[in-house]
Parts: structure tokens; C-alpha cells; sequence
């Protein structure tokens, strides 16, 4: 048995559930996109890795949770009115003004007195406000045990779209009904017995009766395996209203910041900062303020996504919430090209897409890797990322 | 001053200031000392092997409690499995394994090293932080090496004169190669690639050997740790480990020898220090945390814009830190009056980490090339100070 053989049957892929494992990763990688266009906009301007950046989104998600107690829906809450769109509006503006406002404050009071240094120590400022946040936050914030947004601000928790890719094959019916007739006769029999020999419970240790009893359970099984059968032969997916909501935010989100890029003074001058920093502020480019818009954008996208994600993913908010999708998000951004905005979004798609299939091909435990193995790959093979242009930086 | 007796004295220095080490923590006869010594012994490996890494040949690498943990979990599997019908006993066996905790190690600085030859600085901050991350997972997702429960080394070996002295060759390792020809191509590394590559250097192959010889003594490191404790589990090798690695390095001075030793010695004990100090008060952390701000903003004023001596300049921050600490003293009294702040309990213990990366911004804030930049200790300098010393007890008398 060669290797692939050997690879093939360790898995268990169940090829109908594709289709679903992808539009989660989809749904999972519009959040990564989101975290990632902030750090592509702060790279692209200030060639600095903000590795605060999972850290902004955490706060973003404690903000959230922060407004959703406020709404009055706390852990401890017991009658819960009717929540309305209204709620989560609410939650999203605030957790977005409150990353805007953070990012805005950790630029100018940790980034910017070190922008005549070396970038290592840009970068390991970078750390150390990281640091700091996750483990100062996990002193004030509530951390243990992990909060959950409680799931009844969501008023579309139980709506769930259901789009039929395959319909179901017709014929099993006909067998369906055939199994259940043979059942009912089966377990009519046992009744029937028990009646006859006046036994109250179906402790018929007789040989007659426990054989009435093995061809009645046979027959149950028949059915549900037919059952299941059936509904395996049509493919469906199935995706929580919340879901959705979040994706077409987070593409909403993306067509405005494209817009403000593309169209605006600001955006022009974002882009004319990152094409080059010094002649950009020769040209009359105040750089600073646009280096603060920057990060007030990034971290305000962040901040959506992290609404987004602790309310409608249902994850629990500890300080090192940012972590591991700051990471995801950052290779993300190196996998488009970092610096490169349709290139942060395309590598968070990609990036969830990845990380869904990984956990569908049975590896569950390595999908906080495969980000690592991505990231070493994109570097090694094509180091400007899929959109980016890949010339070698001169000195 | 001559060659060979000055070699001969420091070798015989470090020596006997391993075997005095040694002593004192047997003579505590208390384990948990004598465990705080080892693991500073450790902890000093690790700071050094990572400063020849970023210091000397300026790869910001953040990931090296991965190569600590291949060590330990390498050397840990051939213990337990091997050691019984290997047929060697006590240190032999100890010495074996350390080497082969170096070798895995030094293979895994290959791989990592390998690839991120193509990379500038803040990539190759994130690959080798990404290395760590896989390395962890695998390690947990195997039953042999006991999964996320850690696992039992078993023989285990005690010796905490082999931990310093491990210590000692490893700050010999770095300081030879750092002052002899062959250490010259690392630091013109560090200084700039493009003009090392055009003087000939072999960058490539520079890289490379600071990773090897970097992660073979973290694996030493690894190896000895694991032997020492007897257990060892994944969660001993979390990414904040590699912080508060680099924290050292970056304290101590990148490229420094002497102030990552300093370093790694004083942040190893600082942790123990805040354990035995207890909760600490609403008030006075606030107190702290304020004037920490303002003596940072302070120093931070005298450097950007005091153009005195360098005496002077030294006044200036010795006043505004001791100003600081006293306003901080008061402060805490002043704001301890107030019912919630007095009242609210904080964990010394869990500041460490707080602290760590506080020290981290500070450091970048006021002092970016570390305390002691790229000084280190020599006889010529110790030689100096005594000299001035005794220079000015004479004008005195």
C-alpha cells in the first residue's frame, strides 16, 4: 500500500457534506477577510505587522457582550423580551466606534514615537501591546469562566436558510413505506403475543417471543437506515439566518471601505501614503492623520467582525479571543499580498475555506496549524501573496 | 593584559562560580531553592542561545520555546523508552541525551531556518511564532508523548552543577564565537545583509548556523529540563514562554551576552518575588501604573530633549524614577481612601505577565537597544572600574 492509498483511508470524507463545509468556510473566512483588511491597510501604509490587531478585535467582542448586558440580556437575566434588529444595530456601531477609537489611541501612543526607530522595534512594541492587552484585560474584563453573548439577542437564532442543491431520490418512499408496513406487522406480533400469554412487560424470555422481538427490532432498524438513506440522497445547505446576516454585513462593510479607497480625498491619500510615505507628505499629504484614519478603519472592521462573530458563531469571550484569529487573519492578509486590499478579503475567504476542510477531512485537531503551514508555504513559493506583485525588496 | 592567563582565570572563574552556585543550592537543602537555581540555570541557557539568534546575527526570531520543547520532548521519549535496556547508567546517560535533545533541536532550527532565509525581519517574527504554534499542536496530538497531558521522564537526573555549567559553555560558545573571525560574518549580518553579502559573507550559511547552534542549546537546554523536573507537558512551552525569552534578550541588551544573563537571572526570580508578595490593591495598582506613565513620559522628555553630559542625563532619570516611586508610594495611600479601589484584590502573580510586556513598550520607548546595548563584561573593563577606584581613593587620601 503506497502513502496516498494509506492517506486516503484514514479519511472519512463524506463527499455530501462538501458542499456545506465549504459555504461555512465561506461564511467563516468573510470574518477572517474582515480582521485582515486591517492589518493589510496598516502594513500597506506603515510596512508595521499590528500584531494588536487580534487584540482590538477581542475588546471589540467584549464591547458586544458589554452592550448586550446593557440591552438586558445578562447571564443572570431570567425574563428576556422580545430582542429586535434594533439590539444587534446597536452592538455592531458600538463595538466599531470602540475599536476605532482604541486602534486610534494605541497608534499614537505606542506606534507612532517609534517610527524614526528600526521596524524591529515598531514590531516588538507591537508585541508588547499585545501583551499587554490580553493579559491586563484578563485582570479587569470578565474572563473566567468564558462569557458567551447569550444567543437570545439574536432574533433569528431559529430561522435557518435552507437551499436545496439535490432533491431527494423519489423511489425511496415507495421503500420507506414498505419497511414501516413490515415493522407495524412485527411489532403488531410482539403485541399481539404478549396479549395471548398475558406477560405485562417485553421480558419474554421465551424462545418464541425474544424471536418476535429481534425481527421487530430488525425491522425498526430497516426503517430509520432507510430513513437516513433517503435523506442522504439529497444534498441541502443550510445556513443560520445569522450567518447570513453577518456575511452580507461583512460584504457591505467591504463594498463602503472600497468605496472610501477608491472614491474619497482621504482614501487617495491612503493610497498615495502607502504607494510612498515620504513624497506622499511632500506632497501635502497631512500623513499622520491619514496614518489615524487608517488604523481607526482597520479597527473598526474589526470591531464588526468581532460582533459579528462572538454573537452569531456563539463563541465564548476570554482576553485571548483575538489570538487565534488575529493569526488566522494575518496570514490571511500575506496569502492575498499583504498591502493589497481585494487580496485580504480573497485570502480570508481562502483561509476559512481551509480551515472548514481541514476539520471536515476528520484533522480537527490541526486547524490551528494549517494556518502556520499556509503561511510558510505562500512564503516559501510565491512570497508576494496570490494578488500582490512579488519583487524582491531592495535595500 | 596577556592571552593565555586571562583564558585560563576565566575558564577557572566560571568554573568555580558553577560549582559555588552548585553548593549553595545544595547547602539551602531546600528543594524548592535548589529547583529556582536550576531553572534559572535554564532560563540563562535559553536567553543566551536566543540572543546569538536575534542579538548577535539580528534574526528576530519569537518562537524559541519550540526548540526548548523538541529538546525536552525528544530527549524525554528516548529516556523512557530507551533507558532501561540501554545499559548506561547516571551522567553518561544524562551527557547522551543532551545531545540528542541538541541534535533534534539543531534540526528543527534547519527546518525553520531553512525557508526563512528568504525573509525579512517581521515575517520571519511570524513563521517562527507559527513554527512554535505547529510544533505544540503535533506534540499534542500524539499518544506516545502523552498528549495534552504531559508526560513522565523517568530516569530522572539532578545535577544542578551540570545545569550551570551547561550555562557557562553555552555564554562561552556565543562569547568566543562573537570575538574570534568566524563570529564577525554574524554581526555584519545583523548590521546590514546587502553590504555583508557584497563583502563576501555567506549570509546563507550565516543564518543558518546561528539557528543550529541557537536551537542545539535550547534542545540542551530542553534535554536538562526535562531530566530535571521528570515531567513535562505542552503547556510548559506556550507562546508566552517564547515572550518572555525574547523579553530577556530584548532587557538585556540585543546582542549583549552579559545583559542577557542579567536578564534571564533577574526576570526568572521576578515572578517568585511577586508570588511571595501577595494581592496587590485597586489603589495601588492604579498608583503604580500612573506613575510608571508619567516617569516613562518624563525619562522619555530628557532624552528627546536634554543636551547636557551623559552625568547629568543620568541625574535627571535617577531623580525622575525615584520622583516617580515616591509619588506612586503616595498615590497608593491617597487612592487606597477610596472604598472600591481599597478593596479590590489583585493577584501579584498575575501581573508578571503585565509587567513583562510593560517592561517590553517601556524598553522600546526609552531605551530600544536594551540596558546594556551591545556592552559586555570584561576583565579589561572590570580592570578599568577598579583602577578608578583605587585612582580616586588615592586622590582622596
Amino acid at each position: 500500500m503506497d502513502l496516498g492509498t494509506a492517506f486516503a483511508a484514514g479519511l472519512q470524507l463524506d463527499f455530501a457534506n462538501l458542499p456545506q463545509q465549504l459555504v461555512n468556510g465561506i461564511l467563516l473566512g468573510s470574518i477572517y477577510a474582515l480582521i485582515a483588511l486591517g492589518y493589510t491597510m496598516v502594513y500597506g501604509v506603515l510596512r508595521l505587522i499590528n500584531f494588536a490587531h487580534g487584540e482590538v478585535f477581542m475588546l471589540g467582542a467584549y464591547m458586544a457582550l458589554f452592550v448586550s448586558w446593557w440591552l438586558g440580556y445578562s447571564p443572570t437575566a431570567t425574563t428576556l423580551g422580545q430582542s429586535s434588529w434594533v439590539n444587534l444595530l446597536m452592538m455592531l456601531v458600538a463595538s466599531m466606534v470602540v475599536c476605532a477609537i482604541i486602534g486610534m489611541l494605541i497608534e499614537l501612543f505606542a506606534y507612532r514615537p517609534m517610527r524614526s526607530q528600526p521596524r524591529i522595534a515598531s514590531l516588538i512594541t507591537a508585541i508588547g501591546v499585545s501583551l499587554m492587552l490580553q493579559y491586563a484585560g484578563a485582570l479587569f474584563l470578565p474572563n473566567s469562566p468564558p462569557q458567551p453573548i447569550r444567543e437570545e439577542i439574536n432574533p433569528y437564532r431559529n430561522e435557518v436558510l435552507q437551499i436545496p442543491l439535490k432533491p431527494r431520490d423519489t423511489t425511496f418512499i415507495e421503500k420507506i413505506k414498505v419497511e414501516e408496513a413490515e415493522f407495524n406487522a412485527a411489532e403488531a406480533a410482539v403485541k399481539a403475543r404478549m396479549e395471548t400469554e398475558g406477560v405485562k412487560s417485553e421480558f419474554d424470555l421465551s424462545p418464541e417471543g425474544r424471536l418476535l422481538r429481534e425481527t421487530r427490532n430488525d425491522e425498526r432498524n430497516d426503517v430509520t437506515n432507510m430513513k437516513s438513506e433517503y435523506e442522504r440522497s439529497g444534498v441541502s445547505l443550510l445556513i443560520p439566518y445569522g450567518q447570513l446576516i453577518m456575511f452580507v454585513t461583512a460584504l457591505a462593510l467591504m463594498l463602503i471601505l472600497r468605496h472610501i479607497v477608491m472614491n474619497t480625498k482621504p482614501g487617495r491619500a491612503m493610497r498615495a501614503v502607502s504607494l510612498d510615505f515620504d513624497s506622499a507628505s511632500l506632497m501635502g499629504v497631512n500623513v499622520n492623520r491619514i496614518v489615524t484614519l487608517t488604523f481607526a478603519i482597520g479597527s473598526a472592521l474589526a470591531g464588526a467582525g468581532a460582533m459579528m462573530s462572538a454573537t452569531f458563531l456563539g463563541l465564548s469571550l476570554t482576553t485571548f479571543f483575538g489570538v487565534q484569529p488575529g493569526v488566522k487573519a494575518f496570514v490571511a492578509a500575506v496569502l492575498g499580498g499583504i498591502g493589497n486590499i481585494p487580496g485580504a478579503v480573497l485570502g480570508g475567504l481562502l483561509m476559512g475555506v481551509a480551515e472548514t476542510l481541514v476539520v471536515w477531512s476528520g484533522y480537527g485537531d490541526y486547524k490551528d496549524a494549517i494556518a502556520f503551514v499556509i503561511l510558510i508555504a505562500v512564503l516559501l513559493f510565491r512570497p508576494g501573496g496570490l494578488l500582490g506583485s512579488s519583487k524582491v525588496e531592495k535595500v | 593584559m596577556k592571552y593565555w592567563p586571562t583564558r585560563v582565570v576565566s575558564i577557572l572563574a566560571g568554573l568555580g562560580a558553577c560549582f559555588l552556585i552548585s553548593a549553595a543550592a545544595d547547602a539551602s537543602g531546600n528543594d524548592y531553592t535548589k529547583r529556582l537555581v536550576v531553572l534559572a540555570g535554564v532560563w540563562v541557557i535559553l536567553s543566551v542561545s536566543l540572543n546569538l539568534i536575534n542579538g548577535i546575527t539580528g534574526q528576530f526570531s519569537i518562537g524559541h520555546a519550540a526548540f526548548w520543547q523538541v529538546g525536552a520532548y525528544s530527549a524525554g521519549i528516548i529516556s523512557v523508552q530507551h533507558y532501561a535496556n540501554s545499559g548506561i547508567t547516571g551522567l553518561p546517560w544524562l551527557l547522551l541525551m543532551m545531545v540528542a535533545g541538541a541534535i533534534f533541536a539543531a534540526l528543527a532550527g534547519l527546518v525553520v531556518g531553512l525557508p526563512s532565509l528568504r525573509l525579512r525581519g517581521d515575517y520571519l517574527a511570524i513563521v517562527t511564532l507559527g513554527f512554535g504554534e505547529i510544533i505544540r499542536i503535533i506534540v499534542q496530538n500524539q499518544k506516545p508523548l502523552g498528549e495534552a497531558y504531559g508526560m513522565n521522564v523517568s530516569p530522572k537526573f539532578q545535577f544542578t552543577w551540570l545545569v550551570w555549567l551547561t550555562a557557562f559553555a553555552a555564554i562561552a560558545i556565543c562569547r568566543n564565537l562573537l570575538k574570534s573571525a568566524h563570529g564577525l560574518p554574524f554581526l555584519a549580518v545583523r548590521e546590514d545583509e546587502v553590504a555583508a553579502s557584497a563583502m563576501g559573507v555567506n549570509v546563507t550559511r550565516v543564518k543558518v548556523t546561528a539557528f543550529l547552534i541557537g536551537s542545539a542549546l535550547a534542545g540542551v537546554a530542553g534535554a536538562l529540563f526535562a531530566h530535571y523536573e521528570g515531567f513535562i507537558s505542552p503547556q510548559q512551552f506556550r507562546m508566552e514562554q517564547s515572550f518572555i525569552i525574547l523579553t530577556m534578550v530584548v532587557l538585556g541588551g540585543t546582542g549583549s551576552i552579559t545583559g542577557s544573563v542579567l536578564a534571564a537571572v533577574a526576570l526568572f526570580y521576578l515572578p517568585e518575588k511577586l508570588r511571595d508578595m501577595g494581592p496587590v490593591t485597586g489603589g495601588q495598582l492604579l498608583a503604580g501604573t500612573f506613575a510608571t506613565v508619567l516617569a516613562v513620559y518624563l525619562v522619555k522628555r530628557v532624552i528627546d530633549h536634554f543636551h547636557g553630559t551623559k552625568k547629568e542625563a543620568a541625574i535627571r532619570h535617577l531623580g525622575i524614577v525615584l520622583g516617580c516611586m515616591a509619588l506612586s508610594f503616595v498615590l497608593s495611600i491617597v487612592l487606597n481612601q477610596v472604598p472600591v479601589l481599597a478593596s479590590a484584590r489583585y493577584e501579584a502573580e498575575k501581573l508578571r505577565m503585565v509587567i513583562f510586556s510593560g517592561v517590553l513598550i517601556i524598553l522600546m520607548l526609552v531605551r530600544p537597544q536594551g540596558l546594556l546595548g551591545h556592552a559586555e563584561f570584561s576583565w579589561e573593563w572590570l580592570k578599568r572600574v577598579l583602577g578608578q577606584r583605587r585612582s580616586e581613593a588615592a586622590q582622596t587620601s
